[in-house]
């Protein structure tokens, strides 16, 4: 268990630079998330932990020790690839105990012991002499992860290790994750696109945009207090709505571009020009004449538990996520109303 | 229209049958009965005669001999050549290809003739080696077992890269990148990830150098001269010089059944690792 400091990691692949000097640092035994849309540089962030990437400036530091000019296995590191990256010539016990072998930790019958240790917390024991291409995908992810904390890395680095697996699994690897983390205590740093997965697991997430920190904290503090347009985008799918703010009899009033009115909270100080973010939950939809916003239904999507709804709204679209047995068609005249706390104003300039 | 598919399978099949037969094993009958033929039936004083003369057993250990030594030396080279060809760019690895079968280009002969050139005694190597002093004022590599290897080796070696290539190209670069975060430096790597998953390709340009070197004869002929002689070249002075037809099916024989039995746990390694 170690501590991991990066300094200021810049990363140009030839004239095209990925990473625009990235600070981060992880306390050890936090769970950290590197969050993301696909090309946003969060691999390749890994990857520089990791040593199987160098920098164009800027340091890393595990443990207090500057390890940026060190090659991976000079690391105390673990890394599980997507793709599992299992030896197919070994059997999976043997595959478990690569790490241990290779970084001559205990004598052999203390490997074996580790080794039957990782595959019992993966619930893998019975499978041990079986060779990778027999067994399923979710069982080669297991033995992967087992080969990850066999040897009890200062770090463990993990490149988005469930987006292989189907939902159940990847729900059951979630919890077991989680299990793992807090028996083990491991400094984990977790590359994922989902944010789902990145707020069910981490202590704090860290979102990528573009080669930089968009924002990062809690899981709860990211996902309700959206720092920037890109990141209310990203977290909960919101709605991002066009509207100008000003001075109503009872407090700050958005007016939507066809006109409508909302009421905003007394605290909110901005004014003129902005972007209202609008959660797909918090939105909640009614039929006919009352309070709250008008809209017409576009198009429902059925999704079992829940139906989610497309609302002509304000001169654009909106998303919600509405109980399923409230129905509504095509062409439906619909109210939407919202808590006015739920609302989160974002200044122009921050749109994405 | 009522043919069934087994039996349009066999008459697609039967053009390339009868050429195998005719081209592959009536001429290997031949050579059987032939290495059997006595004045008075079948007999096997040839094989007797072969395996009783030191002369030609010692033709036959210097044949395995050569032949294991050229196999282990492009295997030296070939295993990094193609691990280097598998990881530098598609344009480089072009060029690195085209190089390699270059020597396959040239006629054998020519090709020897450029080695006689570059070893005899007033050649460019044994000079240098002279002026640097490492050798005597006499010394030359032709004639010697070394100019054998040397010639051969050139030869073959594009069998044995490419073999390897095709093996080495289809290893996942993850696997290398995941040793590396396990502990394993570069030639560790090397040796407990690259090395075992291109076994099935080092089996496979094995047998094709071995097999290759083994029956050769122009090369071996040339570079070595008549008194290092090799299995083939033995074969061919008993059909030439002495016209002993059967002596020399005998012989031919004995290199066939000699390659097959040495190949035989080879193939099976490879049938392991490939299954």
């Amino acid at each position: 268990m170690a501590e991991v400091r990066l300094n200021a990691i810049k990363k140009a692949f030839g004239p095209v630079e990925v990473l625009h000097g990235i600070s981060l640092d992880i306390a050890s035994g936090e769970f950290v998330s590197l969050l993301g849309a696909s090309g946003c540089g969060k691999t390749t962030l890994l990857r520089i932990v990791a040593g199987l990437e160098s920098v164009t400036s800027g340091s890393v530091e595990i443990g207090g020790r500057d390890v940026t000019a060190l090659p991976p296995e000079k690391r105390d590191i673990a890394m599980m690839f997507q793709s599992y990256a299992l030896l197919p010539h070994l059997s999976v016990a043997e595959n478990v105990r690569f790490p241990l072998r290779m970084r001559r930790i205990g004598t052999l019958e203390e490997q074996r012991e580790k080794v039957r240790d990782a595959l019992e917390t993966v619930q893998l024991g019975h499978l041990a002499e079986r060779r990778p291409n027999q067994l399923s995908g979710g069982q080669q992810q297991r033995v992967a992860l087992a080969r990850a904390i066999v040897s009890r890395p200062e770090i463990l680095l993990l490149d988005e290790p469930l987006s292989n697996l189907d939902a159940r699994l990847r729900e059951d690897m979630q919890v077991e994750l989680i299990e793992i983390h807090k028996r083990l205590g491991l400094t984990t740093l977790f590359v994922t696109h989902d944010q789902e997965e990145a707020l069910s697991l981490s202590d704090r997430i860290v979102l990528l945009n573009k080669g930089a920190v968009e924002q990062e904290g809690g899981p709860r503090e990211i996902y309700t207090h959206p720092a920037t347009g890109y990141a209310s985008g990203f977290l909960g799918a919101a709605n991002l709505v066009a509207a100008e703010i000003f001075d109503g009899a009872e407090g700050p009033v958005a007016r939507l571009e066809d006109g409508q009115e909302l009421n905003l909270p007394v605290e909110e100080k901005l004014r003129g020009p902005v972007t209202l973010a609008l959660r797909q939950e918090d939105l909640a939809l009614s039929g006919g004449e009352g309070a709250g916003l008008k809209g017409s239904v576009r198009t429902r999507v059925y999704l079992g538990a829940r139906n989610r709804y497309v609302i002509r709204l304000g001169g654009g679209e909106v998303r919600i996520l509405a109980p399923h047995d409230l129905e509504f068609e095509r062409g439906d005249a619909v109210r939407v109303t919202i808590d006015p706390a739920r609302i989160r104003v974002l200044s122009r300039d921050e749109r994405p | 229209m009522t043919m069934t598919d087994r039996a349009e399978n066999t008459l697609l099949i039967l053009p390339g049958l009868v050429l195998l037969v005719l081209a592959f094993f009536v001429p290997i009958a031949q050579m059987l009965v032939l290495s059997v033929a006595g004045e008075n039936g079948p007999t096997l004083a040839h094989f007797q005669r072969f395996l009783s003369d030191p002369y030609y057993l010692n033709v036959l250990w210097r044949t395995v001999r050569l032949s294991a030594i050229i196999t282990l030396i492009c295997a030296l080279i070939g295993f990094p050549l193609a691990y280097i060809m598998a990881h530098v760019s598609a344009r480089a690895r072009l060029w690195l290809v085209i190089m390699v079968i270059l020597p396959l280009m040239t006629s054998v002969v020519v090709r020897t003739f450029g080695w006689m050139v570059l070893l005899s005694r007033s050649g460019l190597i044994p000079e240098v080696l002279r002026d640097m002093g490492l050798v005597g004022r006499n010394f030359s590599l032709m004639q010697t077992e070394t100019a054998i290897v040397v010639g051969m080796v050139q030869v073959l070696l594009p069998f044995m890269t490419l073999s390897i290539l095709g093996v080495v190209t289809r290893i996942d670069r993850r696997l290398e990148e995941a040793a590396r975060t396990m502990g394993c430096g570069f030639l560790q790597t090397l040796r407990t990830v690259v090395l075992p998953l291109s076994a099935p390709g080092i089996v496979a340009g094995s047998l094709l150098v071995f097999t290759l070197s083994a029956s050769s004869f122009v090369t071996p002929n040339l570079l070595g001269g008549s008194r290092i002689q090799v299995l083939a070249a033995s074969i061919y002075r008993s059909v030439t010089q002495t016209l002993d037809w059967p002596f020399a099916a005998a012989q031919a024989v004995i290199l066939f059944v000699g390659i097959l039995v040495l190949l035989m746990p080879y193939a099976r390694l490879s049938g392991r690792t490939n299954g």
